[in-house]
């Protein structure tokens, strides 16, 4: 999350999720239950930061290419305690979502200047450049790409000075479920002149987790299912 | 109703009636029969009180001496006074029959209803003018005993039975033809029944009635939905030039400006549609049906009762139709329905229903309820005197929690724990089996909780009470309360699972493993799973009372032969084998102990599976037992490798399902990691009395899991010196990662070293 005070966001509206484990998972490191732990770095033109990071997965609709989660921030700087945040994540499958996010102020440009970033994104670009991605078929390529968006904290109230305004660009590795994010946020640009012409830098913060198998020589795996 | 309920006066005045019935006079008896029915109808109580006299079978002889009476040739006046006991008496008989159970079964006890169908509607009697009236009177009679579910079954399958209904279905009279459809609309059930009707041809003439009188009409809609009903192959053969003619037909009835009528009209249409999905596709007539059947929640009486379930027809499991429901604001206006108050219990029940349907898959109906506080009237209701309505109640709030989205929300929302916790937890006592299941289904939902809830629910007694119906008689209630279970122990915390845990006892688990019922099996090993999740000293739970429950987990596995008990045996075993040294090794015993007659491991079963997800889950196994960071992981591999589980592993390189193909990948990987091989020792003849050295004499094998570069033949030439110390050089890992040697050395008698 970004060290900024700024609105925080309304959730959004999303389709109908309710967790069925009878169907298999894409990726048996990316269901509920999951743990994941990591930094993230935030980078600007006048600082660095890095706050440890956890991330559970608690929801998973593949159907409706639904993820939903809390994410952990620890060592936060401007606050006490480590800051809880629920999340709700788009899966990118060709059906429900594509690339394109078309909302939250991210332009099909930021979508691609995002995605590029990740390498395993760059065979891809051609088609998703034509048509989003429509076309297609990431049911065996084995990365799976995501928006996250917080939608609101669990344990701290919205004057904490930090704000979930943005959303993350994500990549998750099938073969070792480790997780690289980009976070976006449309009010965090900083703009200044440059050879006579006003342009905008964003900040970059960089998300990256590993599978955390806490304290276990292996994966441990369990799971609930709701009626 | 009239509140007379002074039995003396009823009896005087019954008991006269009576008296005079038995009159040989045939005017007095008509005269009392006319009394009777005047008595009678619209009073329950009147019914009641003259049932008790013997009122019917006294009025069911007097019918059968008219009809033996009636002679159809004749015509004279003198007929016309029996023509009017016949008809009279068949009222009377009819009359106790409406909307009266225990008339409907002295009328049946009295053979009336044979009597009245051999007395008004046999034979020439339907073609003569002159008989109009008793065939009316019999025709309405019957069609009252009819409209009940204790009346005789109706046997289609009798040749001269389909006649007479087609004859009764042909006739003019409104009463006739009615008679003929409700007898349809009762007896009809199965789908070679429907076939034979629809064969018969009877729709034709359903049809033509449609456009009918009010009573033919209704009757027709009933009918024909009757024939329908869940029944594709009848209804695919509804195609033809008359199809478009008769849906066409219903759906202007849909807009008729009788309430019954067009409730009637929407049900024909929903099980047509439901049949057959083909048909009644257009958005503007899901649309319509939609909004009437809202409308028709308006109604006051019955009809609106019923709606609610008509409604759940049409949208249950029905994701599209669901959200057509909700754009026209469905939700809201079930819940104005729900404030209203003092409901009718069966109104209560299906308007309950009704939101459980809306919010069974979309996430924006459960958001509207939530926001609506919808929830506030639905947990009122689980304290209701109708168990149909705690029951409705529980599937709502079930319905509308099935979202992990919308359990955040209540937890981040001022919904209270509390509220909904204990009214649920009061209802796993309830005396009604049914409404118990319901209430297991909403709480298995509700304790998915990564908050405070699941502590709430365990402060007011809700684990004991699980426990207590995981042990029941009914496979019913212990299949849902062991899921209720598995889900409030997913991610537990420590000490939530340990009062769990001594609750449950490894006993009862290790019992409910071994279940008769396999639904119940599965849970319970999905229970385990969870249980020996998280920190690393949960894993000690499946050792307690000296294994039980690993012995049973290990037992289910061997004889199991249903994929999702073997999943979750699977992973009870993996999330096992995460554990220390000692829980990996008791996970490989368990998987290297065969099943009787069976020469191989059960978890090579498993990874040839069909299902990829139990493949998936015997893979990861293999993986946690195999872990690089463990000292003994290369001993276990070469277990795993001399059962062949090894082998197997390797030949799913290339496995169709992409989560098997990268754990395989993993696996190999992680295999290769130890390219290790046996150190034999050979042992000089001179330390033979060393007590390993005999056995080891003997004992010439080499096992690699690499490849070997090397083997020695201890008879041949290679040999040194037999005490001398072999070992075999590795082929060093392609990847060059590492190479490690792993000495298996065997007690060697210094001297010989």
């Amino acid at each position: 999350m970004p060290v900024r005070v700024a609105e925080s966001s309304a959730p959004s509206q999303v389709s109908g999720a309710h967790s069925e484990e009878s169907s298999p998972p894409i990726c048996s490191l990316l269901t509920v239950g999951q743990a994941f732990s990591g930094t993230q770095n935030v980078s600007n033109l006048q600082k660095e930061e890095a706050w440890r990071v956890n991330v559970r997965i608690q929801g998973c609709d593949l159907e409706h290419g639904y993820l939903c989660g809390t994410m952990e921030a620890l060592n936060v700087p401007m606050a006490d305690t480590p800051v809880v945040t629920f999340w709700e994540g788009e899966i990118v499958d060709a059906k429900n979502y594509t690339f394109y996010t078309g909302k939250w102020e991210a332009t099909p440009e930021d979508d691609i200047r995002h995605w590029t970033k990740f390498p395993s994104f760059a065979p891809l670009l051609s088609r998703v450049e034509a048509d989003g991605g429509k076309s297609l078929d990431l049911s065996n390529y084995p990365y799976i790409f995501m928006r996250w968006k917080e939608q609101y904290f669990v344990n701290v109230g919205t004057d904490c000075g930090l704000t979930i305004a943005g959303f993350y660009y994500v990549c998750f590795s099938c073969s070792d479920g480790s997780i690289n994010g980009f976070y976006y946020d449309p009010n965090s640009r900083y703009f200044f002149a440059c050879n006579s012409f006003l342009t905008y830098y964003c900040p970059f913060q960089k998300l990256e987790l590993k599978c955390a198998n806490e304290g276990r020589s292996g994966f441990s795996f369990s799971s609930y299912e709701l009626q | 109703m009239p509140t007379t309920t002074a039995s003396a006066v009823c009896t005087t005045v019954g008991n006269n009636i009576l008296l005079r019935l038995t009159s040989g006079e045939r005017d007095v008896k008509l005269k009392a029969l006319r009394e009777l029915k005047n008595q009678i109808i619209g009073n329950r109580t009147k019914k009641l009180s003259f049932l008790k006299l013997g009122a019917v079978p006294a009025v069911a002889g007097i019918l059968s001496d008219a009809v033996s009476a009636v002679d159809v040739a004749d015509n004279d006046e003198n007929d016309r006074i029996v023509k009017d006991i016949i008809v009279q008496s068949a009222a009377v008989l009819g009359s106790f029959a409406c909307g009266f159970e225990a008339g409907v079964r002295a009328v049946l006890d009295a053979g009336a209803d044979i009597l009245i169908q051999r007395g008004c509607l046999v034979e020439e009697m339907p073609l003569l003018k002159s008989y109009m009236e008793v065939v009316d009177a019999g025709a309405r009679s019957l069609k009252m005993i009819y409209q009940s579910k204790m009346a005789p079954k109706y046997d289609f399958l009798q040749e001269e039975n389909m006649e007479f209904l087609l004859s009764l279905l042909n006739n003019e009279s409104e009463n006739v033809s009615g008679l003929g459809a409700s007898i349809i609309s009762h007896s009809c059930k199965t789908s070679l029944e429907q076939k034979l009707l629809f064969d018969a041809g009877v729709l034709k003439r359903l049809t033509s009635l449609l456009g009918g009188s009010l009573i033919q009409r209704d009757a027709s809609l009933e009918s024909i939905a009757t024939i329908f009903k869940n029944n594709p192959e009848v209804v695919s053969q509804f195609v033809g030039p008359d199809t478009g003619r008769t849906l066409s037909c219903i759906i202007e009835i849909v807009k008729d400006r009788f309430a019954r009528t067009r409730l009637l009209a929407s049900l024909c249409l929903i099980v047509i549609r439901n049949a057959s999905p083909c048909y009644l596709q257009d958005v503007g007539i899901k649309t319509k049906l939609i909004n009437n059947l809202l409308e028709l929640l308006d109604d006051p009486g019955r009809v609106g009762d019923e709606a609610s379930f008509a409604f759940s027809s049409l949208i249950a499991e029905k994701e599209d139709m669901q959200k057509l429901a909700f754009e026209v604001n469905g939700v809201d206006k079930l819940y104005n329905h729900l404030q209203k108050g003092s409901l009718h219990p069966r109104r209560f029940e299906g308007i309950l229903l009704a939101l459980a349907d809306m919010c069974s898959k979309l996430e924006c109906c459960r958001s509207r309820c939530l926001s609506l506080q919808v929830l506030k009237l639905v947990v009122d209701a689980l304290a209701h005197d109708s168990s149909d309505v705690r029951s409705a109640a529980c599937m709502c709030l079930r319905s509308v929690s099935r979202s992990i989205k919308f359990i955040q929300n209540l937890s981040a929302g001022s919904f209270m724990n509390e509220t909904i916790v204990i009214p649920l937890v009061r209802l796993l006592d309830d005396t009604s089996t049914a409404v118990q299941v319901a209430a297991l289904g909403a709480i298995s939902n509700i304790v998915v909780d990564f908050t405070t809830r699941r502590s709430t629910f365990i402060r007011l007694g809700g684990v004991k009470l699980l426990v207590q119906l995981s042990k029941s008689m009914d496979s019913t209630i212990r299949l849902n309360a062991l899921r209720a279970l598995r889900n409030l122990i997913f991610l537990a915390e420590d000490k939530c699972k340990e009062e769990i845990f001594m609750e449950l006892t490894a006993s009862l688990l290790a019992s409910l493993i071994c279940d008769p019922e396999p639904s119940v099996q599965e849970q319970a090993l999905a229970l385990v799973r969870n249980l020996v999740d998280g920190r690393i000293n949960s894993v000690e739970y499946i050792f307690a009372e000296d294994g039980i429950i690993l012995d049973a987990v290990g037992r289910q596995l061997r004889i199991a032969s249903k994929a999702e008990i073997e999943i979750q045996g699977m992973y009870v075993l993996g999330n096992v084998a995460t554990g220390k040294e000692s829980h990996k090794e008791a996970v490989m015993d368990q998987l290297l102990l065969r099943a009787e007659n069976k020469a191989q491991s059960c978890i090579i079963k498993f990874l040839q599976s069909n299902d990829s997800r139990l493949r998936t889950a015997a893979v990861w196994a293999v993986l946690n037992l195999t872990c690089s960071s463990s000292p003994g992981s290369s001993g276990r591999l070469v277990k795993l490798h001399d059962a062949g589980i090894v082998s197997h592993v390797k030949n799913m390189v290339n496995d169709p399902c992409l989560d098997v193909k990268l754990r395989v990948k993993t696996a190999l990987e992680q295999f290769n990691s130890f390219d290790d091989s046996l150190i034999l020792c050979i042992f000089s003849p001179a330390a033979s009395n060393n007590k390993a050295s005999t056995s080891c004499l003997q004992f010439l094998t080499v096992r690699a899991v690499g490849e070997l570069s090397h083997v020695v033949d201890p008879s041949s030439k290679e040999e040194e010196s037999i005490a001398n110390y072999f070992r075999f050089s590795m082929k060093k890992n392609k990847k060059k990662k590492s190479t490690r040697t792993v000495k298996f050395c065997f007690d060697v008698p210094a001297d010989s070293l």
